[in-house]
């Protein structure tokens, strides 16, 4: 039976994180698609099972036990499509995030420019950068066909000239790059993706195919100054796929599953975040972050126009060590409100990363893990933001405007305080002008994001149906001040006709209390020319906003946020802003 | 809750597979007994390419070098061997720079390798061939002590095993890494002073074992020459006890280091292996289990880390700690006889 997924009623959509695997069921209730619960198991893709069927068949279990619906039988496995009498799914779809990250070799012609378009390739999904190759590094060729040899990357992307421009120097890299490839036995030829010169793709063919899995997409950049990354991105996605195949068994039975609706997570997170830019056409970007345990991803989308960036290595659990070796120590203390030896912090760090299913025990703990968040958060933030649109607020290494922001991570939803994800995605993220944090609470975007291409229906729906959180409204004022002036006036209009107003101190962090789901009307007069997102500095606006968990925020801290050199300094502000948002826990 | 199990088994059988990442020549066969520097497989692991330019060379153009090459894809030859020419008055040739071989030869150009020394790659335990992986290497089996560690240095050796004092209780100093330990693994409770994997170095010792190490000796032990292996994680704790006990019982015996780098999903972990003869065949450790009342747990997180004990009940439901976070929670029996309750994620099954 042929069914397709816009004619399906029920939809498992199945995460293969790198702890965790998680089922999410969908189905119509009431004549609107919902997310209906979740099944989780411990992720089977590595050793000692080496088959990620495994993980999927027991949160799949566990989801059975949970909607009392019958979803595997033990002759036919998982039951697709979904039978008359309520068994089974109509349709399945899956994502992955789990194995260690592809390594890649980018190739261009210029640092700033070719090249720069193949890292921002490379960072669309898991994958490390382990080599670079450009006219601007003086090896020869022999010294590249070495390295190549030598390295053996998984994946060489090769990018370079616009079309009908610079040919003859990419030539004589593709050269070391076909020399090398040969070179190594065929089972550990590279992948290779060539989104350079569109003239050159015959050349490239005719040299490269047969020694290479080679792969063409349509110029990264085709003209100077454009850079038009999707067609790549997609190939790098089917590249991923094929390299998960190699190390996971039990894919090619997901993929019979779901008809090769199968996409890595981020690709999917990314897709969910550009569908919302373009279904709701907001005036400012829709921006998502999600922290898992390894890897952290950031999504920014801009009408459609989406940047994707992932971060491997980078996370709050085997990833914790590498916000430390990223960053520094320090950089992870200045987050915290209680003082506790550098020691003993590295210490936590390095065993989370051995153990990272562990749990915190104590208070302590539990502050060294936000604080790695808030870090991995900030890491990520900074390295994308200088890639965002510049068109819209801040600009520079300020966050633009982006309304909304949703957060994902186990980190976030299991927080055991209502202010600590709200606390985690405004310090990391550090947003401008006025938005909305969001909490993505059932951990579905990746989910409908591998959903949404085929059944946009569902993912619209399942939005709609209140599934992600209001953390709360932000109001962060842009501009200099001292300390204490004040920079803001708000007045409160409720729905019921009371109102107040607040001055707000620069420097200052301050809640407005409003209820969950209360609709209210903001007037903002910013003054000595703070920036508001009301058309520019100085300028008032009115804006409606609905309270979230904590009301409405307004962070006058500044931005970027400034820490002082003295930790206890820090330490007594962090403790401070932690005071503001316990009293309305 | 199905958790991980920690290897730390008093005996076991082991099973471990040796392979390169490229094709070499395999040499030994099934059923061979090996010893840890017998030679499993040899290839040329990193070849050295020069990419040739036999035109400029030559100062002709890349059709007229192509006819001027004396020697094609796949000839071996020693240095100064002519590759290409005589041409011109001053019959000038492109000769090998060293011994290797053409690899690829035309327009204009030849692609040649250096010939190098194959790399060998060791059996690294004592142990028997049960099968062999064509062109890249063996299974070893064998059956004796195994004890699992959580990071590695990156390094391998095979020596004897030298406890630093009678019990694996302490901090290891300077002081007690005098002569007599050179050349032996050593193996102690925790270290946190820089100056003692320095000394160690210098002794100098061929592997070190640690219960615990702080954290911030890990780049200084990565640069260290000599093997290190952390069992139970970065803290200043006494090593775990079922790991203790084997190491003092087998004093004096060869164990096989790999200090390799944890890598969780490929199921890499540093470990240590004591061979033993022994007449029962005990059965291949599983790698997971359910956690459930009556099973040996280690404790790996928090200030009980890393005891072991034994869990006496499940606590049913969610149960909420004093940081606020929700988990489940198991009552588990220390060796002291004491009782704590800790969560489930925070214990390893352990089948020593």
């Amino acid at each position: 039976m042929n069914t397709t997924i816009v004619a399906a009623k029920s939809v498992i959509a199945v995460d293969i994180g790198s702890t965790i695997t998680r089922s999410l069921f969908f189905d119509v209730v009431s004549g609107k698609y919902r997310f209906v619960a979740v099944g989780s198991a411990p992720t089977s893709a590595g050793a000692p099972h080496f088959d990620v069927t495994e993980g999927i068949w027991r949160s799949l279990e566990q989801l059975q036990y949970i909607t009392g619906r019958v979803l595997l039988s033990e002759k036919d496995g998982i039951i697709i499509p979904g039978t008359p009498d309520n068994q089974g799914v109509d349709i399945m779809v899956a994502t992955m995030s789990v194995g260690n990250p592809i390594s890649v070799v980018t190739v261009g012609l210029l640092d700033t420019v070719s090249l720069q378009n193949a890292r921002n390739l490379a960072h669309t999904t898991y994958a490390n950068i382990i080599d670079e190759i450009s006219l601007n590094d003086h090896r020869t060729s022999s010294d590249r066909i070495n390295m190549l040899t030598r390295k053996r990357p998984d994946l060489i992307i090769i990018t370079g000239g616009t079309n009908n421009g610079a040919s003859h120097s990419l030539l004589s890299i593709l050269e070391s790059i076909g020399l090398s490839s040969y070179m190594l036995n065929e089972s550990q030829r590279p992948h290779i993706l060539f989104t350079g010169n569109e003239q050159l793709q015959d050349e490239v063919k005719s040299g490269l195919s047969k020694i290479s899995k080679l792969r063409i997409a349509a110029n990264i950049q085709p003209v100077l100054g454009k850079e038009n990354i999707q067609p790549a991105q997609k190939e790098i996605n089917e590249i991923y796929k094929e390299f998960r195949n190699k190390q996971s068994g039990g894919l090619r039975e997901v993929l019979s599953w779901t008809e090769g609706t199968f996409t890595s997570t981020a690709a999917a997170f990314g897709r969910v975040i550009r569908f919302l830019s373009e279904k709701y056409e907001p005036e400012k970007g829709v921006l998502g972050v999600d922290i898992g345990s390894d890897s952290t991803i950031l999504a920014a989308a801009f009408n459609g126009e989406e940047t994707l960036r992932v971060f491997p290595g980078l996370g709050v659990g085997s990833g914790s060590a590498g916000v430390i070796e990223k960053n520094s120590l320090e950089l992870i203390k200045r987050w915290m409100p209680i003082e506790l030896s550098d020691q003993k912090i590295r210490d936590y760090i390095y065993n989370k990363s051995v153990y990272p299913c562990s749990l915190p025990l104590d208070v302590e703990q539990l502050e060294i893990e936000l604080a790695v968040a808030k870090q991995a958060i900030r890491y990520a933030a900074e390295q994308t933001v200088p890639d965002l649109p510049k068109q819209l607020g801040a600009g520079g290494t300020l966050l633009p405007f982006m309304e909304p922001i949703i957060g994902s991570g186990r980190i976030l939803t299991l927080a055991p305080k209502r202010y600590h994800p709200l606390s985690i995605l405004l310090d990391g993220l550090q947003p401008t002008g006025v938005t909305t944090l969001a909490l993505d609470q059932n951990g579905l975007l990746p989910g409908l994001g591998a959903v949404s291409e085929a059944n946009p229906l569902l993912t619209v729906q399942v939005i709609e149906s209140s599934t992600f959180l209001n953390l709360g409204t932000i109001i962060a004022p842009l501009g200099v001040a001292r300390p204490g002036t004040i920079i803001l006036r708000v007045r409160v209009n409720r729905e019921d006709g009371r109102s107040f107003t607040r001055d707000i101190k620069y420097g200052s962090l301050s809640i407005l209390p409003v209820e969950l789901g209360e609709k209210v009307s903001l007037h903002l007069r910013p003054l000595n020319r703070f920036d508001v997102g009301m058309g520019g500095p100085g300028k008032s606006g009115k804006v409606n906003a609905v309270g979230g968990v904590l009301g409405i925020v307004i962070d006058a801290r500044g931005r970027p946020l400034q820490f002082s050199l003295d930790p206890e300094k820090n330490r007594k502000r962090n403790e401070a802003w932690r005071k503001t948002f316990s009293k309305y826990e | 809750m199905i958790s991980k199990v920690k290897h730390i088994h008093a005996l076991t059988s082991i099973k471990r597979e040796r392979v390169l990442p490229v094709a070499g020549h395999v040499l030994v066969r099934r059923m061979q007994k090996v010893s840890p520097s017998d030679v499993i497989v040899v290839a040329p692991l990193v070849s050295q390419f020069v990419l040739m330019d036999i035109a400029q060379g030559l100062n002709v153009n890349p059709a007229r070098a192509d006819e001027l090459l004396q020697r094609q894809a796949g000839e071996d030859l020693v240095q100064g061997d002519v590759i290409a020419g005589p041409v011109g008055l001053f019959k000038r040739v492109v000769r090998a720079p060293q011994e290797g071989m053409v690899r690829i030869a035309g327009e204009g150009k030849v692609l040649y390798e250096i010939s190098s020394p194959d790399f060998e790659l060791q059996a690294g335990m004592e142990g028997t061939i049960t099968n062999i992986i064509p062109e890249r290497g063996a299974i070893i089996e064998t059956k004796g002590a195994l004890i699992q560690g959580v990071w590695g240095n990156g390094k391998t050796t095979y020596g004897v095993v030298q406890p630093t004092s009678n019990d694996l209780l302490k901090e290891l100093v300077v002081e007690q890494l005098n002569i007599g330990f050179r050349g032996a693994i050593i193996t102690a409770g925790f270290c946190r002073s820089p100056e003692v994997l320095e000394a160690a170095g210098i002794v100098p010792v061929k592997g070190l074992i640690l219960g615990s190490m702080s954290a911030n000796l890990i780049p200084l032990a990565k640069k260290m020459d000599y093997p290190i292996m952390i069992i139970d994680g970065f803290r200043e704790t006494p090593m775990n006890k079922a790991a203790e006990k084997i190491l003092i019982e087998n004093k004096d015996k060869n164990i096989a280091l790999n200090a390799q780098e944890l890598d969780t999903f490929q199921g890499n972990f540093p470990e240590g292996i004591i061979s033993q003869s022994s007449t029962s065949e005990p059965d291949l450790p599983s790698e997971v289990e359910t956690l459930k009342a009556g099973k040996k747990v280690i404790i790996i997180n928090g200030p009980q880390a890393p005891q072991i004990g034994e869990i006496e009940k499940i606590i049913s439901g969610k149960q909420v700690l004093s940081n606020g976070v929700e988990t489940q929670l198991a009552e588990v029996t220390l060796a002291n006889e004491k009782s704590t309750i800790i969560p489930l994620t925070n214990l390893e099954i352990i089948n020593d």
